[in-house]
C-alpha cells in the first residue's frame, strides 16, 4: 500500500465523521479517482461499523416504504430506456442506411432530383422529463395520420389526467390532442393537422383535472415533452 | 420487531434478503426495509436530530442500498453494518452541508458504553463489536468519548474542540492517535 500515513488517517477521520465540510468534500472527490484511498476509507468504515450495532433503534416519523419504492421505480424505466435507445439507434441506423442507398442509387443513375431520399412515413417521439425517464412513447404514421401514445413509465395520477398537446409555431397556442389513458395506448385524431406540422411539432403532456383542462389550454407546465424522429421505415 | 444486529439467524436472513435485493427483488427489499428501518433511523437521527430531515435521509439511504445491493459482501461484515454505514455517510454529508452543530445541540451526557445502547444488542454483541469495545477501553476516557461522539453524533473536530474546551489541533491529534491505536489494537 503506497497510501501516505496522513492520507490513511484522513481516511480514518472520514469514516469516523470528524472531518469538516471542506475536508470531507475533498476526500469524497479524491476517493472517486484514487482506488487506494477509497479502499482505505472502506477499511476504516468496516473497522468502525460494529459500533452501529449498539445504536438504539428509533421509530421513523412515518412509513416511507411506498415513497422509497416509488423512487426506485425509475430503475425499471431505465431498463426500458436502454431498450429504447437500442431501438432508436437501430431505427436511426436504418434511416441513414436507407438514405445512403437512395443517395448512391441517385448518383448512380444521375438523377439529381432523386438525391433526397424518400420522406419517411413513420415517426416516434419519446415524451420524457429527463433523458433517463421516458413516460410515453408517441408513434405517428404520416400517411394514415394515425398517432398512438403508449404509457411506458408515467407515474399514476389517480385524481388527475394526463393531457396531450401538439405545439407548433404555425398553430399558435397549444392544441389539445385529448386526455391519455394512463395504462393503455391512446390514439388521438390527427386528421385536422397538416402533415408538415405533425412532423415538426413538439408533443407535450400536462397534468390536468380529470377529463382534461377546463380552459382548453394547458393549466400547468408540461411534465413530459418530446419531438418526433423518423423511424426510417 | 427490530432485528438484533448480531443475532446470527437474523443476520443470515438479512443476508438472504440482500442477495435477493441485489437481483432486484422488490418484495425482499420491502422486507429488508421493514426489518431495518428503525435501526437505520436510529443511526441517522443521532447525527441529524431534525426528524423530518432524518426521515428524508432515511429514504435516500434505502435508495442507495437498493442501487448498491450487488456490492454487499457478506465476508466483510453484517448486512446491517453495511446498511448502517450507507445511512451514516448520507447523514454525515448532510450534517456537513448544514450549519455546524451548535453547542446546545450536543447531548449533555453521553456514555455509549452504558445507557445509550440497544439493550437487546448489548446482550449479544458480535465478536467484531466486542473486539472494538475492548480496544476502545484501552484509550483514556476523554479520548474514547471524543471518538464515540464523532462516530455517533458526527461531531466535527471544531464541535469537539468547543465541547471539550481544547484547541482544534489537539482534537485532531487525539483523534488520529486514537484511531491509529485502535487499528493496531484490532490487528494485534
Amino acid at each position: 500500500m503506497t497510501l501516505s500515513v496522513d492520507d490513511d488517517l484522513s481516511a480514518a477521520e472520514f469514516a469516523l465523521g470528524s472531518l469538516d465540510s471542506a475536508e470531507r468534500t475533498t476526500l469524497a472527490a479524491r476517493r472517486q479517482r484514487e482506488p487506494e484511498l477509497d479502499e482505505a476509507i472502506s477499511a476504516w468504515e468496516l473497522r468502525l461499523a460494529p459500533l452501529t450495532e449498539i445504536v438504539p433503534p428509533a421509530t421513523p416519523p412515518r412509513d416511507y416504504l411506498a415513497d422509497i419504492l416509488r423512487r426506485i421505480s425509475g430503475e425499471a424505466a431505465n431498463d426500458n430506456v436502454a431498450d429504447l435507445k437500442r431501438r432508436l439507434r437501430r431505427w436511426r441506423a436504418s434511416a441513414i442506411a436507407a438514405a445512403s442507398i437512395a443517395a448512391a442509387l441517385a448518383i448512380g443513375v444521375g438523377l439529381r432530383e432523386n438525391l433526397r431520399p424518400a420522406a419517411p412515413h413513420e415517426f416516434v417521439a419519446v415524451l420524457q422529463k429527463s433523458a433517463d425517464a421516458p413516460a410515453f412513447i408517441v408513434t405517428v404514421n404520416i400517411d394514415t395520420r394515425s398517432l398512438t401514445v403508449r404509457p411506458v413509465a408515467a407515474p399514476a395520477q389517480p385524481d388527475k389526467a394526463y393531457e396531450l398537446w401538439i405545439i407548433d409555431a404555425k398553430l399558435g397556442a397549444p392544441r389539445s390532442l385529448g386526455v391519455l389513458d394512463q395504462k393503455n395506448p391512446t390514439a388521438p385524431n390527427l386528421s385536422a393537422y397538416d402533415p408538415a406540422v405533425v412532423q415538426s411539432a413538439t408533443y407535450a403532456v400536462t397534468v390536468e383535472a380529470p377529463g382534461g383542462s377546463p380552459t382548453g389550454q394547458p393549466t400547468s407546465a408540461p411534465v413530459f415533452v418530446g419531438k418526433l424522429i423518423p423511424t426510417g421505415q | 420487531m427490530d432485528p438484533i444486529a448480531n443475532n446470527r439467524a437474523e443476520a443470515a436472513d438479512l443476508a438472504t434478503l440482500m442477495a435477493r435485493v441485489a437481483v432486484r427483488d422488490r418484495d425482499a427489499f420491502a422486507a429488508l426495509y421493514r426489518q431495518t428501518q428503525s435501526k437505520l433511523f436510529g443511526v441517522i437521527v443521532r447525527i441529524i436530530s431534525r426528524r423530518d430531515l432524518a426521515g428524508e435521509l432515511l429514504q435516500e439511504a434505502y435508495v442507495r442500498i437498493w442501487e448498491r445491493a450487488a456490492d454487499f459482501d457478506s465476508a466483510k461484515g453484517s448486512p446491517l453494518a453495511w446498511m448502517a454505514t450507507i445511512a451514516r455517510n448520507r447523514a454525515l454529508d448532510e450534517a456537513r452541508r448544514a450549519t455546524p452543530v451548535a453547542l446546545e445541540d450536543m447531548p449533555d451526557s453521553f456514555d455509549p458504553a452504558a445507557e445509550d445502547v440497544d439493550p437487546l444488542a448489548s446482550r449479544e454483541r458480535s465478536e467484531r463489536l466486542a473486539a472494538l469495545m475492548r480496544c476502545l477501553q484501552t484509550l483514556d476516557a476523554e479520548k474514547r468519548q471524543i471518538v464515540l461522539l464523532a462516530y455517533y453524533r458526527g461531531s466535527s473536530r471544531e464541535a469537539l474542540a468547543k465541547r471539550f474546551n481544547r484547541p482544534e489541533p489537539t482534537i485532531k491529534t487525539w483523534l488520529r492517535r486514537s484511531l491509529s491505536d485502535l487499528r493496531d489494537c484490532l490487528s494485534s
